[in-house]
């Protein structure tokens, strides 16, 4: 009797002692990211939901909040050599140089079925892609807009000539008041009215084009604020910005999102669409717009499952956590339709935005273009050289790098 | 070591060294013993010594010429299978790379035994074709690619990508046709199927592994390794002086090596012709099989076939080894030998020139006498042993490896070759030290500098070194005379606020002092406007932005001038400047004849240091100016820095790296001179 009681214990303890081992067969997958604050609350929300969710499988995500300073650089050291995590988020600036560098982010192209295509804002995905493959699934991007002080600005313009005519009359420079500001000599921001004429930083095959003839356009119609109408401060910095607009003496600005952070309590702001461009024939200015995406990581163990966890990741359901918590604006164009995120005029401002924004370059040659384009900005910005000369000595400049690169 | 030898006989007796060693310590023995004119030949050195040497490259050429046949072997398996590669992607894409013609082509594709080949479509990405024994039954083509065969589909995505890529840049930098080791040993071809100009899908072929090739050589490396041992044996009773023996045996080593090194060039050059022969057959195999597949299935004929550029590299380029008709071009095939012998030569050269070194290290006694060191001194070898794998480790293998790089290539879109395939030789130094064009003349008539030219930069250093050495040197001195006022109050705590800019961590410091240049909120610019006057933009010219580096650096520098030469002031006796002034010197003469003199053997060590530090301080020109404007105020190493991080250019950054080691060793060695010569007056 006691053999058998013994036996059918030992048995119990053997079924205890089986049960967890699926467990032990789980699969953990490590995502790292830069966020802080509410950013990195949301994803953790998003995270923890996909980990109840899948539990049953074995599958936990674990996130790691990398500091932004050093976090591309840990990428591109643990990464290739098979330290580093199963996914991570980061900006499609960097992508090409780590595809070209090698064994860092995994083609998707594979797993990513039409449905999960058509999920995201076009732009975005294609912000993803290098050399017609797909990289990664856009999380969310973040893009330039304007953004207006109601009390000066009752409606917001929808071209440059009401933006001009508008900001002339709210300008005193005596009193140090502006109708517009904006980082104008700081080449990202100017790449909006660059996109807008049409112009860019690289034509077919990724040829360098500063020098084209509608990016000087570009640049003569910022000169003309600047000279002519007077309606920008002169050397804007974006702490004056940032000082000016909460003064109440900036009426309008051209910022993205991480401005709004710092937008004093007081002063009630709206967000519009960057007006269009009455001198490129009513096109729209189109800023350039910053993509984060998922990536899997190339030596990952666990490919399937951390393609998986990303497509959960931008869903519309999680975009909607990441979104109305998190504050950001996600890839996923279904989430727009939700109430709750319609009613949201950041986000709404945003998804109209983006509507005529360009994905920045994710070619690596794009790092060897902002030395010559900040040196080409403050020489037109000082007087110092016409916009047709200083963009002609950069384009020489980044040409003459391009073709270092590539010699053979 | 004569005068060794008789304080451990018992060592040497009994020591159970190995072969040349213990045969070398009996011989100190002997010498001990005798004395006298004996000791000026010992043949077992020398007779050791060739034995060991020849012994050793003879094996290492074996190997060398072992491999080269095994590297043959496979060229000629890979160049075989490349053939069979693209003739069947040239008959798919004829076949329009998917549909019943691609299946036809392949049912039909003849193959080695072992070989199998198959066709991928990136159209609903499936597998076209196939005739690996695997994708039989229900994984039969066609059908979808399951999601374990992903390596597949991204494989044929990548060989897409490196067709535009080098379509669109005009140039020819990633592999057209892939190559990669199958796990069962053969290896695996891939190639992209282009229709109409756009890549459409992929071919693969796996070949089965390629027949060990035998060692072979040995009886020849044998004669080459015994005839020259017993010459050398022979002459040892001729010669009567250790230097002529060991110059014959110099000679006998050559000749042993090189005898061997002719055999094995020709060896080579024999399966080189073999190779030749077999892809010719292969060639011309695959044409007929291709022009009766054309007209059997009607695929398309135009253009006709071109056989010859079936034998490709890997960016898809002809050799240009065999005709259209599969047969040899002589001339190209002599070039391929020539450069096949002088591959060979050269790794044997490099062998006989080490093995020679060896030999007359051997032979001359010098393996003797290291040993000998070795073993006296054992205990402290032992002891700085730890040391010394910790440097060779990270310094001189990282060193090591950085000069290596600076003769190559590398950038952004190689890293993944090795050194050796990016050898451009001096070409980054030439580029580097030979573009004068400091300056030109702009159409006004300024003179516009090319801010990254290298001597522009080296310009820059050199002002950016002095004036912050004489900054520092000046404060720091000028303070510690005040401090070293006697019975001056509260003398600990002006020191300690006075070293303070020393202990904060040298980038905060260099960012908080960017802020305070910065144009609209920096402080300095708000005492100008304080005082009337207009901010200044200190960024924006070359020379406001090298004056904010400077205050920056020259805040950083004092503290540890000053400190230097605190200390050397406070060790002078008070007794002679009470002496000097008996004898009625002022205070300026006590200065230049008393402080100044005492105060050289410190602060002369001092400065040697400070230019070494601000010749290389890389964060205070990285973090106040950033180079800014135009690259104007970098210094040699964050321009050095820019270029391997900002313009990707690994190898040309490491020359630039390699050239400031070379200042810097120049700087030193004439350094060390002077300050000897001061130390001796």
């Amino acid at each position: 009797m006691t053999t058998v009681r013994t036996l059918v214990a030992a048995l119990c303890l053997c079924a205890l002692g089986l049960l967890p081992l699926p467990s032990f067969a789980a699969t953990e997958l490590v995502l790292w990211h830069a966020y802080r604050a509410e950013e990195k609350a949301a994803l953790e929300k998003v995270v923890a939901e996909y980990n109840a969710a899948n539990a049953a499988k074995g599958i936990k995500v674990t996130t790691l909040a990398v500091p932004y300073d050093a976090y591309a650089d840990k990428i591109s050291a643990t990464v290739p050599r098979g330290k580093g995590p199963d996914l991570f988020i980061f900006a499609q600036d960097r992508l090409g140089g780590w595809i070209e560098s090698g064994n860092t982010v995994e083609p998707i192209d594979f797993y990513l079925d039409d449905a999960t295509k058509k999920r995201f804002i076009p732009s975005t995905m294609e912000a993803m892609t290098y050399r017609g493959t797909t990289y990664g699934l856009p999380l969310n991007y973040k893009v330039i807009t304007l953004i207006y002080n109601k009390k000066l600005v009752p409606v917001p313009p929808k071209t440059t000539g009401e933006l001009v005519k508008l900001a002339k009359t709210l300008t005193d420079k005596k009193a140090g008041r502006f109708g517009l500001a904006y980082a104008y000599s700081d080449f990202y921001y100017h790449a909006a009215l660059m996109n807008g004429f049409g112009g860019g930083v690289f034509g077919a095959n990724v040829t360098p084009t500063l020098n084209s003839a509608q990016n000087v356009k570009s640049l003569e119609l910022m000169m003309k604020w600047l000279e002519k109408d007077g309606i920008v401060p002169t050397e804007p910095s974006t702490a004056l910005i940032t000082a000016l607009f909460n003064e109440g003496k900036a009426a309008m600005v051209f910022s993205g999102p991480w401005f709004l952070g710092e937008v004093a309590k007081g002063v009630d702001y709206g967000l519009a669409r960057l007006p269009i461009l009455d001198e490129a024939g009513g096109k729209p200015m189109s800023p350039w717009m910053t993509v984060e995406g998922v990536y899997v990581a190339a030596p990952s163990k666990n490919k399937e499952a951390a393609y998986d966890f990303a497509r959960f990741l931008t869903e519309a359901s999680s975009a909607k956590t990441l979104a109305l918590e998190g504050r950001q604006s996600p890839s996923n164009q279904a989430v727009y339709s939700d109430a709750k995120v319609a009613a949201d005029p950041q986000l709404k401002a945003m998804r109209e935005q983006v509507e005529v924004a360009v994905p920045m370059p994710n070619v690596p040659e794009m790092s060897m273009v902002w030395s010559p384009a900040t040196s080409a900005m403050n020489a037109i910005v000082k007087k110092a050289s016409t916009p047709k000369a200083a963009m002609d000595v950069a384009q020489k400049a980044v040409a003459k790098d391009v073709a270092n690169l590539r010699k053979k | 070591m004569s005068t060794n030898a008789p304080q451990q006989p018992a060592g040497d007796l009994g020591g159970p060294g190995p072969g040349v060693a213990s045969g070398q310590s009996g011989d100190v023995l002997l010498t001990g013993a005798n004395g006298g004119p004996a000791s000026s030949l010992r043949r077992g050195r020398v007779l050791g010594g060739l034995a060991l040497t020849l012994g050793l490259s003879l094996f290492l050429a074996n190997g060398l010429l072992a491999r080269a046949r095994e590297e043959r072997a496979v060229e000629r398996a890979q160049r075989r299978a490349g053939v069979a590669l693209l003739s069947l992607a040239d008959v798919v894409q004829r076949a329009g790379g998917t549909g019943d013609g691609v299946r036809a082509a392949v049912k039909d594709w003849p193959l080695p035994a072992g070989a199998s080949v198959r066709v991928i479509a990136f159209n609903g990405i499936r597998l076209e074709a196939s005739t690996f024994p695997e994708d039989t039954g229900d994984k039969a083509a066609p059908r979808r690619l399951s999601r374990d065969e992903k390596p597949l589909y991204d494989r044929g995505q990548r060989l897409r990508a490196a067709v535009e890529t080098n379509r669109e840049e005009g140039g020819a930098r990633k592999p057209e046709v892939e190559s990669e080791a199958r796990p069962s040993g053969g290896r695996l071809l891939s190639a992209p199927v282009e229709v109409d100009g756009t890549v459409v899908g992929a071919v693969e072929v796996a070949t089965p592994p390629v027949p060990p090739v035998g060692r072979g050589g040995l009886a020849e490396a044998l004669a080459a390794f015994l005839v020259p041992l017993g010459v050398c044996g022979g002459a040892g009773f001729l010669v009567r002086r250790q230097r002529v023996l060991a110059g014959v045996a110099a000679v006998l080593f050559v000749a042993g090596l090189g005898g061997y090194a002719v055999h094995s060039m020709r060896t080579l050059a024999d399966e080189l012709r073999g190779t030749q022969e077999a892809v010719g057959a292969e060639l011309r195999e695959r044409t007929t099989r291709a022009q009766a597949l054309l007209a059997a299935h009607g695929l398309r004929t135009e253009p006709p076939l071109t056989p010859a550029a079936w034998d490709a590299d890997s960016l898809r380029h002809p050799l240009g080894l065999l005709t259209d008709a599969g047969q040899p071009v002589e001339a190209m095939l002599a070039t391929r030998v020539a450069q096949v012998r002088d591959e060979a030569s050269r790794a044997l050269g490099l062998l006989g020139v080490l093995g020679l070194a060896l030999l007359l290290y051997v032979g001359l006694g010098g393996l003797h006498r290291t040993a000998a060191t070795l073993k006296e001194h054992r205990q402290a070898y032992a002891y700085i042993l730890p040391a010394l794998v910790g440097m060779l480790l990270l310094v001189f293998f990282p060193f090591g490896y950085g000069i290596a790089l600076s003769f190559t290539d590398a950038n952004l879109y190689n890293t993944h070759q090795p050194l050796s395939e990016l050898w451009v030789g001096l070409r980054n130094y030439v580029e580097i030290l030979g573009d004068f064009q400091i300056a030109r003349r702009a159409a006004d008539g300024s003179l516009v500098f090319n801010y990254l030219n290298f001597y522009y930069t080296l310009f820059f250093t050199v002002v950016w070194t002095v004036t912050n050495v004489a900054i520092g040197v000046t404060v720091g001195l000028v303070l510690a005379l005040a401090l070293n006022v006697p019975n001056l109050r509260l003398r600990p705590v002006y020191r300690v606020v006075l070293i303070l800019p020393w202990a904060m961590p040298n980038y905060i410091t260099a960012l908080i002092w960017k802020g305070m240049f910065h144009q609209q909120f920096g402080v300095v610019n708000q005492v100008i406007r304080m005082f009337g006057g207009q901010g200044v933009s200190w960024f924006d010219s070359p020379t406001t932005s090298f004056l904010t580096a400077l205050a920056t650096n020259g805040w950083l520098s004092f503290p540890f001038m000053m400190v230097v030469s605190l200390g050397a002031l406070q060790s002078i006796p008070a007794e002679i400047y009470e002496a000097a002034r008996v004898d009625g010197a002022n205070r300026w003469q006590q200065f230049t004849a008393i402080t100044l003199p005492a105060l050289r053997p410190a602060l002369v060590p001092a400065v040697i240091l400070s230019v070494v530090w601000t010749f290389n301080m890389f964060n205070i020109i990285f973090l106040v100016t950033g180079g800014d404007p135009g690259n104007s105020t970098e210094i040699l190493v964050t321009q050095a820095f820019k270029f391997a991080f900002q313009r990707y250019r690994y190898g040309y950054a490491a020359a630039y790296a390699t050239i400031i080691f070379g200042i810097l060793l120049l700087y030193s060695l004439v350094q060390n001179r002077v300050s000897r010569a001061t130390e001796a007056a």
